[in-house]
């Protein structure tokens, strides 16, 4: 056995008077400054939460030079690994790696309980709401949500009305993005339930972290996150049609060039079922087989990461090369399922997010466990008037966008933007809506040779099949540049590994987890 | 397994294998300038034979006006406008890799992934510049390692037979074609040490071939050498010997076959097979060594073609008056950037 490096073993102890004297002052954090933001980390200056304690100590215990050749060491086996994306308009193809932070987020279980349980709460209102807005639409006809907010949203399809998909479900897997106010109270930022991604890199996380600091990792009851593969082809194989007992998945991807191919390929492989292109498959009937060496061989679930726009040249954009002629048809007929279902864009459009609150109340008859962020919205003439009066102290957002694009950060823009802007809100007042400029919590990153806070986000990943589950963990996303709030790794935004504890009160804890 | 990914591995060995040719050929030609002495002095004459060989005199001269030793090595090593240079064979191999990454072991994608990285990075380039038998041995030996690690990880079903097929007739196609740039020599034995015995001597080097060869022969006997390089049934980069390859992987793809395939390139394989085991050298050499290439290299890509379209294409399942031509661009590898397709495959939002 290699001798431990000096900072890789440590004992924890009880948290001593003597102990907290000397975390007082550690090194690497020695001019960490937690300001008037919610640290995750420090309550105070010097004052470390509890749950920190132990990766504190151990982080402490590297000189910065250690710490730097660790993280060195992350980042380059992710290169060496290609756990990358694709940066576009770059003809020299260029990938670049998802910047890395070593630091563990910590989320203790009792935190995780109120997070999972406000999830599970969320998903089956959307799901609720999705079904209703496609068959009888008693939400709209009972006035609570109006007509026009449903049935302008972009990705609402009304062609797909009336159409029964199985067990009702229509977000099998949805990456909700949760944020941390001042007061350290989690919010719901948005719900992302067309094609979320980033679990890949939650996985490859929790690798890196496996290789860099074993013997952290190894302290604390951390719980295990490498069983999404198998609960993801679990979600899926519930969707099969009926009598199918052995039914064949598959992952549709764009192809090579999207930025999140590695994904694709990735949570392929963590299923162990094949990747496939719009070309490989194709219609015999009404079902949708894949072309093989050995001919043909039918597919029954598709974990489909197209839009719904280019899935079916026949009914959708008829331009599409990366669809599947009929595809939907099929769906229609039952031959074979989609996951996630057309048109469950409306329910993550940013003003239908408004009313998840009262869907909640509605179909659940429950308040929401975890609040939404105070949302402006650009059809109430009230709320209108007042977005364009402080553009300057707002965010808003474009409806239909995602990946941090379409958005003004008020506080920072510039005059030419926030009259663009308001331009642009009064021309087109469904397309926008505004959020108050949330101060999210911030964590501890390292920066060269020390510590520095920075914004976070979190978005766990619900899965919906036979039950609802909630993998324990999740992407923690950094905005890695000083001061700024947009974590999307299309603007500059890292990530980091994401801890969620075990209960130790738990009896079921202490013996081998059930994975 | 998808038809796609057959292709994808299919032409993920046989970049690798053109890598890895091409690299001996370069390294090769610097070991005969230094032993030709002055005669080395004459860049033009030796290295257009390369250009020839590897079929990129026209792309080259699209760039440059004359033939330097610099320009050409720069040209097959490193030039990205060269499509077939060693760094986009490389890229490609690591971009079909890439696309059927959950199909391979992680080995084998680390391996190709590593020399890509080290062929973008500048340190390739000064390396090929300072140093350039360390830069030509870097890449020939990621190419035995990827040989070996495939040999040890990959099962021996479709995987192992679509990669065997794809570096066997690359193989055999670029050692016909390296012999072929000494076909033009006399075929007896010049007193030494005239050029032609050292061409014929860095002939058997590009081919890896050099010491087999003296085993059976201690003099670089012309004949000999072209019998060694066509007919050897042991030699493992002698065209018999890679259709033989080719030949028992398709035999062992043969439950696959679909019955209404427009061509069976098994039997176009055994053909070709059977050809070079009863040929002798004297024949090919009245046939003439040149024309003799010809025909065979014509036949090496009928028979690619007719894997492709049995395997890959799947032609039972096209209308059967669908032309050939029309079909055969049916994107399946990864070869080089595609349009609209591509800006497509961008546009999918990953939220």
């Amino acid at each position: 056995m290699p001798v431990p490096e000096r900072g890789e073993t440590f004992l924890i102890g009880p948290s001593s008077a003597k102990y907290r004297h000397y975390l007082l002052m550690p090194s690497l954090f020695q001019d960490y400054a937690p300001e008037s933001f919610f640290d995750e980390v420090f309550s105070a200056p010097g004052q470390v939460r509890p749950h920190y304690e132990a990766v504190v100590q151990a982080v402490d215990r590297m000189t910065p030079e250690e710490f730097a050749s660790k993280q060195l060491g992350a980042d380059a086996a992710f290169l060496k690994q290609g756990v990358t994306f694709t940066v576009y308009g770059d003809d020299q193809g260029t990938e670049r790696i998802f910047p890395f932070d070593l630091m563990p987020r910590i989320i203790p279980s009792a935190e995780w309980a109120h997070i999972e349980a406000g999830l599970i709460q969320r998903i089956t209102a959307l799901n609720l709401f999705l079904h209703d807005v496609y068959h009888a639409q008693h939400i709209i006809n009972d006035g609570t949500i109006d007509r026009e907010s449903v049935e302008t949203a972009s990705h609402f399809r009304q062609a797909f009305r009336g159409v029964k998909v199985p067990h009702n479900i229509y977000v099998h897997i949805c990456g909700t993005d949760l944020v941390r106010d001042d007061q350290g109270v989690y919010h719901v930022l948005e719900d992302n339930g067309r094609c979320p991604s980033g679990a890949s890199y939650l996985l490859e996380n929790r690798q890196a972290m496996k290789r860099a600091l074993p013997n952290l990792l190894h302290s604390l009851p951390v719980r295990p996150v490498d069983t999404y593969g198998s609960l993801l082809r679990e979600t899926l194989a519930h969707l099969a049609p009926p009598g199918v007992i052995d039914p064949v998945i598959v992952v549709l991807t764009p192809g090579v060039f999207n930025s999140a191919y590695f994904e694709h390929a990735y949570l392929a492989r963590q299923m162990g079922v094949p990747i496939v292109e719009g070309r490989d498959l194709i219609m015999r009937g009404d079902c949708v087989f894949m072309r093989t060496t050995k001919g043909l061989v039918q597919v029954h679930v598709i974990y489909r990461r197209i839009d719904d726009d280019f899935l079916d040249p026949l009914v959708f954009r008829e331009d599409s090369l990366l669809g599947v002629p009929g595809l939907v048809e099929s769906y229609r007929k039952g031959c074979v399922a989609l996951a996630n279902s057309i048109g469950t864009g409306v329910a993550d459009d940013k003003a239908v997010y408004a009313y998840v609150p009262k869907m909640i109340k509605y179909y659940l008859d429950q308040d929401p466990i975890l609040p939404n962020v105070h949302t402006f919205l650009g059809t109430e003439e009230a709320e209108r008037s007042h977005i364009v009066a402080n553009l300057d102290k707002l965010v808003v957002k474009a409806v239909n966008e995602s990946g941090g694009y379409g958005m003004l950060m008020g506080p920072t823009s510039t005059e030419a933007e926030r009259d663009e802007f308001k331009r642009r809100i009064l021309a087109h007042p469904r397309n926008y809506i505004a959020q108050p400029v949330l101060q999210l919590s911030r964590h501890p990153v390292f920066m060269e040779d020390h510590f520095e806070g920075r914004h976070i986000d979190l978005r766990p990943y619900i899965l919906s099949g036979e039950q609802t589950k909630v993998l324990p963990g999740g992407l923690t996303r950094v905005a890695l540049r000083k001061g700024s709030l947009v974590v999307n790794s299309s603007q500059g935004g890292g990530s980091k590994d994401t801890w969620v504890l075990w209960d130790e009160e738990d009896p079921s804890a202490t013996a081998l987890p059930n994975v | 397994m998808l038809s796609r990914v057959a292709d994808c591995i299919y032409w993920m060995a046989r970049y690798v294998e053109r890598a890895e040719n091409l690299t001996r050929l370069l390294l090769a030609n610097r070991q005969l300038i230094l032993d030709a002495g002055a005669a080395g002095g004459n860049e033009d004459a030796f290295w257009r034979p390369l250009l020839i060989s590897t079929g990129d005199e026209e792309g080259y001269f699209k760039l440059h006006g004359e033939v330097t030793g610099d320009q050409v090595s720069e040209y097959l090593a490193e030039s990205r406008s060269n499509p077939n240079s060693i760094l986009n064979c490389i890229r490609a191999a690591r971009e079909n890799a890439r696309m059927i990454r959950d199909q391979l072991s992680d080995e084998i994608w680390q391996c190709l992934n590593d020399i890509h990285l080290y062929l973008g990075s500048p340190r390739s380039s000064r390396q090929r510049q300072n140093d350039p038998n360390a830069f030509y041995e870097q890449i020939l030996t990621a190419s035995y390692l990827f040989q070996g690690i495939a040999r040890s990880t990959v099962c021996r079903g479709e995987n192992w037979m679509f990669l065997q097929i794809g570096t066997y007739l690359e193989r055999a196609d670029k050692t016909s074609r390296l012999v072929d740039a000494c076909s033009g020599l006399p075929l007896t034995m010049a007193p030494s040490p005239g050029a032609a015995p050292l061409r014929w001597a860095s002939l058997l080097h590009s081919c890896s071939a050099y010491s087999d060869f003296r085993e059976i022969s201690t003099k670089p006997d012309p004949v000999r050498i072209l019998d060694f390089l066509f007919l050897s049934e042991e030699f493992p980069r002698s065209v018999r010997f890679c259709l033989n390859e080719v030949d028992r992987a398709l035999i062992q793809l043969r439950p696959l076959q679909s019955r209404g395939a427009t061509s069976d390139p098994l039997r176009e394989s055994g053909k070709l097979r059977s050809e070079l085991d009863f040929t002798t050298v004297e024949e090919i050499i009245q046939e003439g060594v040149h024309q003799f290439i010809d025909r065979l290299q014509t036949r090496l890509n009928s028979l690619g073609l007719s894997i492709f379209q049995t395997f890959i294409l799947y032609a039972d399942l096209l209308p059967i008056d669908a032309p050939v031509a029309a079909t055969a661009i049916f994107p399946g590898a990864w070869h080089d950037g595609s349009g609209e397709d591509e800006r497509q495959q961008q546009q999918q939002q990953q939220q």
